[in-house]
């Protein structure tokens, strides 16, 4: 068998950016793929516009100038959390699943680097919570407009922030993922989402004169280390600000983003560290 | 060793150590293996289960990093991606996404080697094609065979047109058919002029792929070298296979082994395969008469590839399976 269909030979363009990103984008857009069939997400975006949906059942108990206000709450608090949660679900299996279904072993040894691999995983992942995300946020604004109110540009921009918080999440999960397994490394980015949600109460009751944060120097010890290690994840959520009508300084955005992607970046150079070394048996 | 421009693919006291368990008990999967395989040339990697096949082709391909030892491919590091853009690689089980359909696992390997959309578009028909796909390109993986799957798996090691091949037990879990194709494949790659590593625990057939064997054992090499050295093919001895007289049975077996260099490879009921040295033959057709015996078969010897090994690794049959992955891959 000629397995050469013509005499030339064949380009194989590997070297440069344009290529390592051709690559990225090939794992990406196999890993969305994946994602995107994936049952628990179609349930979990089902029950999330059925929930979004039944909140205007709900807003009719409310008084009438509470109505719009119930909707909008309900959307800003629970649109992030559902992402967080698919986040967290499909990030824990994010190389697991390649590892123990054994597909990594066909693709590795082709001319991909691991860091490559690793990050194409994560950006065909935030893709798909990006996508989620606007198909929530657009089912919310009918819901809003059924109502009689709107997705105004402060709604964009609180979502727009969440979004930063969901990509942390997404590049915690990459990290425990790609250091432990499915299970334990669920429970490791929930731990550092829900102790990120309340740094800055622990902080806070680290200032305050009583308490056992203020009192037991144990605990002092351990809320400084938890205040250091784990991002400050209120950061992002701007729900309560926007209720209290506080104007949010443009800056305010620029920074908190800058923070978020620090993070990100952080916890992706340390996945591709472990990941980089690991052997794949 | 020295390193030579002809040499695409060295391995220099390769040794990988595994840890397993709570305690990090070690495993030594591969001990000090060293070998060399030249531009358009084929080479077996052979031994039992669990002898640490898979973990050296593993090591070469860099998924995994070897305790000690080098290896080059193409004279520079595996972890470097130009190195393995030049090798087509066949995993031991080749599970691809098995959501995709051939097609599509193509395109993303075609995609993963720098392959344009234009070359992809021609190249991956013609080779679904070529192994006799082209009527499953519209059904995903999940529901292909195990034939099927090593099919999609050549098509793919095949699409960048590499110098090199590595194929992890081409041959096993397919139907004989199957493996006649595969093997006809393989000869044809060769033929092209294709550099061929692949290994096997089985080996009957496999005498025609290669130029040269490694056999490993426990992770060691028993035997090494090419093949036409390795196996006797000599002149001076001779099989046969003799139907004794059933009656007279043990009198008549005496009486052949009593025969100068006689010695006994087979024997199933009355019927005894002997190897003997080629001018003793007519002093055993003298002696089958003698005794009322048939002699059935006469011919020259030549050892085979199965005898080498066995006699290079008798001890591992005798104790079985030793390992979990023997288990698992039989
Ligand atoms: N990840 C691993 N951890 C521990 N031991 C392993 C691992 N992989 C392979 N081994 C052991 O290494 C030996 C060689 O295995 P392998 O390379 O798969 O053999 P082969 O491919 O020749 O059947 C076996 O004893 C196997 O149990
Ligand atoms: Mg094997």
């Amino acid at each position: 068998m000629n397995i050469q269909t013509t005499n030339e030979k064949l380009i194989l363009r590997i070297d440069g950016p344009m290529a390592a990103l051709s690559r990225i984008s090939a794992v990406a857009g196999n890993t969305l793929r994946e994602a995107g069939r994936n049952k628990l997400f179609f349930g979990l975006l089902g029950v999330t516009i059925l929930m979004l949906i039944f909140s205007i059942l709900l807003s009719d108990l409310a008084l009438t100038d509470q109505k719009i206000r119930l909707v909008t709450d309900f959307g800003l608090a629970v649109i992030p959390l559902v992402c967080i949660a698919t986040a967290v679900l499909l990030g824990a299996v994010l190389l697991y699943k390649e590892i123990d279904r054994k597909t990594l072993y066909a693709i590795l040894p082709k001319p991909i680097r691991r860091s490559e691999f690793l990050i194409g995983k994560f950006v065909g992942l935030s893709a798909l919570l990006l996508g989620q995300l606007i198909a929530l946020a657009l089912c919310w604004a009918g819901v809003l407009h059924l109502r009689g109110g709107s997705f105004s540009l402060a709604l964009a921009q609180a979502l727009g922030l969440n979004y930063i918080e969901i990509l942390l999440v997404t590049s915690a999960a990459l990290f425990f993922s790609a250091l432990s397994r499915p299970v334990l490394s669920g429970v490791l980015t929930m731990g550092v989402f829900l102790i990120g949600r309340i740094t800055y109460v622990i902080n806070d009751l680290m200032q305050a004169t009583k308490g056992v944060f203020a009192e037991v120097p144990a605990m002092r010890a351990l809320g400084r280390v938890l205040v250091a290690v784990v991002p400050d994840l209120s950061t992002f959520n701007i729900a309560d600000e926007l209720q209290a009508g506080i104007a949010i300084p443009p800056d305010y955005f620029v920074h908190a983003t800058l923070y978020g992607l620090s993070w990100v970046g952080f916890f992706i150079a340390l996945s591709l560290l472990v990941f980089e070394r690991r052997d794949l048996v | 060793m020295a390193e030579h421009q002809d040499d695409i693919l060295a391995l220099e006291h390769l040794g990988k150590t595994f840890r397993v368990g709570f305690w990090g008990k070690k495993v030594q999967a591969v001990r000090d293996v060293s070998l060399t395989l030249k531009r358009g040339e084929s080479l077996g990697y052979l031994g039992p289960n669990g002898s640490g096949k898979t973990t050296s082709i593993k090591c070469i391909l860099s998924l995994i990093q070897p305790t000690v030892g080098k290896i080059r491919l193409f004279g520079e590091d595996p972890s470097n991606a130009s190195a393995r853009a030049r090798v087509g690689y066949l995993p031991e089980a080749p599970y691809f996404y098995d959501y995709l359909k051939p097609t599509e696992v193509l395109d993303y390997v075609g995609k993963l080697y720098g392959l344009d959309a234009a070359t992809r578009k021609k190249r991956i028909p013609y080779l679904l094609d070529r192994l006799g796909l082209s009527n499953a390109l519209d059904r995903e993986l999940r529901g292909f065979s195990k034939g099927m799957l090593q099919r999609v798996g050549i098509a793919q090691s095949l699409l960048s047109d590499p110098d090199l091949l590595i194929y992890d037990e081409p041959l096993s879990g397919l139907d004989p058919i199957g493996r006649k194709e595969v093997r006809e494949l393989m000869a044809d790659l060769r033929r092209e002029g294709k550099s061929l590593f692949f290994s096997s625990h089985v080996l009957t057939d496999i005498e025609t792929l290669c130029d040269a064997v490694c056999i490993l054992d426990r992770g060691e090499v028993v035997a090494q070298g090419r093949l036409s050295d390795l196996l006797r093919m000599d002149k001076l001895e001779s099989e046969a296979l003799v139907e004794l007289p059933i009656a007279d049975l043990e009198a008549a077996k005496a009486r052949l082994l009593a025969l100068p260099g006689v010695e006994v490879m087979e024997e199933l009921a009355n019927v005894l395969r002997l190897r003997l040295p080629t001018d003793v033959v007519p002093g055993l057709t003298a002696a089958v008469v003698e005794i009322h015996a048939t002699l059935r078969e006469l011919s020259q010897r030549r050892e085979s590839l199965e005898e080498l090994f066995v006699q290079k690794a008798v001890h591992v049959s005798a104790d079985g399976q030793r390992s979990p992955a023997a288990g698992k891959s039989a």
